[in-house]
């Protein structure tokens, strides 16, 4: 068997300040399949795309007032595949002139013992659901079009139940900070997805 | 990669770190093994910031994320008896997120960098450890690659290590009698080195002096 | 070396141009191609991702347009140096056969950079009766005239406002902004996502119940889940989603939010 060969990286890597520009919305059951079939024709030319996710929720509490959040996403149609750990900062919603919410963001593959570690690491899961949909992109653009669903059983993704009779609609690009045009663009996107979904930046701190 | 035993050399009588290193390696090479670039491990220690509400199971629990050239866009993290956490290298920006929680003990970032040799199936892995500045000791790696089960290979490796460790060759990791017939992984690696550079480190901050390099 | 400069600058829009518009005719020639042929099986979705394209390629054009590299084209000067009456290849290859001749009949009406001599008379005439009216009277009249267009401005705005809403209504909504706010916080804080249904009789747990509680035990490391579900964001308007107070067997106020939030949600069954 032949060794792999030597590189020379840095010791520590990873992206610092990536920011998520975010528009969210919703399309109701009998809308999807307009809606996919446009996205079909707006988006870059590939097969599309289906997933089906576990997300856990975990929290970190400490002497700060509020908890650490992260969230571990669970491939669920794909057997083998990394888990995802996410971090999401604040949102900001910003004034008129910004078009999407911004939030900070860490975006992690792991192996999956990712749950007992953040047990380890003292996290305790909050909540869970899963989202099962159609995932389209443009460029950077993402475009996840997704139905949430709520788990029965905790730790398990069979008979969730759907949350509400619309699927989720969010359109994100991941940047570095400060690349505020990119905004521009996610904006002029969802203009050409109306008037069938409406996407806007939603700050859900205030509808709670 | 293959299954990998990680173990410590201790110095030749009346020898320095560098000098033992160089006796080692003269052996290799005349066993005919081929020197293949460099290599390098590291090790940071986290601790959690203060105590955290509700959650005393975990305080005082170190936290080790670690770093190594033969997989260069990875990132491990791990507890000392706990689960090993493979992640890509955005878990360095993650720990930053998080100092509020773990803080970064640096005093205590340890590393080990030598020279890596190849002989055959096997990978061999000579390393300097050291802590700030100063060299505190000599790890020995080695990868037997064409075998991914412990329990199959292990024979096969001692008696290879004896080659040209003598009778300093280890005696059988604690990684491996978990997974006598299970598939070995990076991560056990990351274990056996962590286990060695805790080992080293507690034994320095036992003794007042350093060693000569 | 300047002007050589500028000449290719101006070649490669031209030729950008050129491309630009060529995709955004076809894409035009397939709609009405679609409209003509296909118009008893054509699908709205697919004429709306014709237009959707066609926005798409006039923003591009547009785009290329305002670009600081495409140089001003009003500034350009186009001189016909030979015109002929016979019939030119070329030039019938060029159009599309849309024209067949470069002769003086025509090259005044493609060339044309000024308006024709009749409304070019009749706007001397404006101009003049323009210039005869006293500052008050001219006052006046563009304030009548910015009431007029103001008034209709507002009315075509309220027209358009009302003909959406009515014709969302009309075509049945494609969304509800009531699912977007709950999809949106169930993913941002888990409200709605408890996945212990309100306990005691008459709950709406069906014969499913024991199995699902025989199996919470199973899955490892999470027996604790129900207790922390998200009870804390329902007691926060507007805050980050605050540490619950560290006493995992308060058991009552947990139900209770539980409830609260399986009755306020429209979909549970």
């Amino acid at each position: 068997m032949e060794a792999p060969p030597v590189t020379t990286m840095p010791v520590s890597g990873g992206t610092i300040n990536m920011m998520e520009y975010l528009l969210q919305g919703s399309i109701l059951d009998q809308g999807l399949e307009s809606l996919l079939h446009r996205l079909r024709g707006l988006c870059d030319n590939m097969e599309p795309e289906t997933f089906a996710d576990h997300e856990s929720v975990y929290l970190l509490k400490g002497q700060q007032a509020s908890p650490f959040v992260l969230r571990a996403r669970r491939p669920l149609d794909r057997p083998g595949a990394p888990w995802h750990l996410r971090y999401l900062g604040q949102p900001e919603a910003g004034d008129r002139s910004r078009h999407t919410l911004v939030r900070n963001c860490v975006d992690i593959a792991t192996s999956e013992v990712l749950p007992e570690f953040l047990q380890e690491m003292g996290f305790r899961m909050d909540h869970e659901f899963v989202a099962k949909g159609h995932l389209f992109r443009k460029g950077a653009m993402k475009v996840a079009v997704y139905k949430v669903f709520r788990v029965l059983v905790a730790g398990t993704a069979d008979g969730a139940e759907p949350l509400s009779l619309s699927y989720l609609v969010e359109l994100s690009v991941v940047a570095p900070a400060g690349q505020d045009s990119v905004a521009d663009e996610v904006r002029s996107f969802a203009e050409q997805l109306r008037p069938l979904v409406q996407l806007e930046k939603i700050d859900p701190k205030r509808l709670m | 990669m293959g299954v990998t035993c990680v173990t410590q050399v201790p110095l030749a009588e009346g020898k320095s770190v560098q000098q033992t290193v160089e006796i080692l390696t003269r052996k290799l090479e005349q066993l005919g093994a081929e020197k293949q670039g460099t290599f390098y491990v590291d090790c940071e220690t986290y601790h959690t910031a203060g105590t955290n509400v509700g959650t005393t199971a975990q305080s005082g629990k170190l936290l080790y994320i670690m770093h190594c050239s033969e997989h260069p866009l990875s990132t491990f993290a791990l507890f000392e008896n706990g689960p090993c956490l493979v992640a890509d290298q955005n878990l360095d920006v993650l720990m930053i997120k998080l100092k509020g929680f773990f803080q970064n003990a640096k005093a205590n970032k340890m590393e080990t960098r030598g020279t890596r040799y190849q002989f055959c199936d096997f990978l061999i892995k000579i390393g300097t450890v050291t802590m700030g500045q100063s060299g505190r000791g000599i790890s020995v790696e080695v990868d037997y690659c064409p075998c991914a089960v412990p329990g199959d290979c292990w024979n096969l490796m001692v008696e290879f290590m004896q080659s040209f460790m003598g009778n300093h060759a280890p005696t059988v990791p604690p990684v491996f009698n978990s997974k006598h017939d299970a598939l070995y992984s990076p991560a056990d690696t990351m274990m056996q080195y962590m286990e060695l550079l805790n080992k080293i480190r507690k034994h320095q901050q036992g003794t007042v002096t350093g060693m000569r390099l | 070396m300047f002007p050589q400069r500028e000449e290719k600058q101006l070649e490669s829009s031209l030729e950008t141009l050129i491309a630009q518009v060529s995709d955004l005719k076809n894409s035009l020639g397939g709609l009405i191609c679609k409209l003509e042929n296909d118009y008893d099986r054509l699908t709205w979705p697919s004429v709306l991702d014709s237009f959707a394209l066609l926005s798409g390629q006039l923003n591009t054009l547009n785009k290329v347009l305002k670009n600081e590299k495409t140089p001003l084209l009003k500034n350009q000067v186009i001189i016909p140096l030979l015109l002929s009456p016979d019939r030119d290849e070329e030039i019938m290859r060029l159009t599309e056969a849309r024209v067949p001749v470069f002769s003086h009949e025509v090259v005044p009406d493609h060339l044309r950079t000024k308006p024709d001599p009749e409304v070019e008379e009749q706007e001397k005439q404006l101009t003049s009766d323009a210039s005869r009216i006293t500052p008050e009277v001219a006052q006046k009249q563009v304030q009548t005239m910015n009431k007029l267009c103001n008034n209709l401005l507002d009315k075509i705005i309220k027209e358009e406002r009302d003909s959406d809403v009515g014709n969302l209504r009309q075509n049945k909504a494609t969304y509800n902004p009531a699912d977007t706010n709950a999809l949106v916080v169930a993913v941002a804080f888990g409200k709605g996502l408890s996945n212990r249904r309100p306990p005691g009789p008459g709950g709406p747990m069906g014969p499913g119940q024991p199995t699902a509680g025989g199996l919470l035990p199973g899955a490892t490391g999470m027996q604790q889940v129900p207790m922390n579900l998200p009870p804390n964001q329902q007691h926060m308007p507007g805050g980050v989603p605050m540490a619950q107070t560290g006493q995992p067997g308060k058991m009552p106020s947990n139900i209770k939010t539980n409830i609260k939030s399986a009755s306020m949600h429209p979909y549970q069954r």
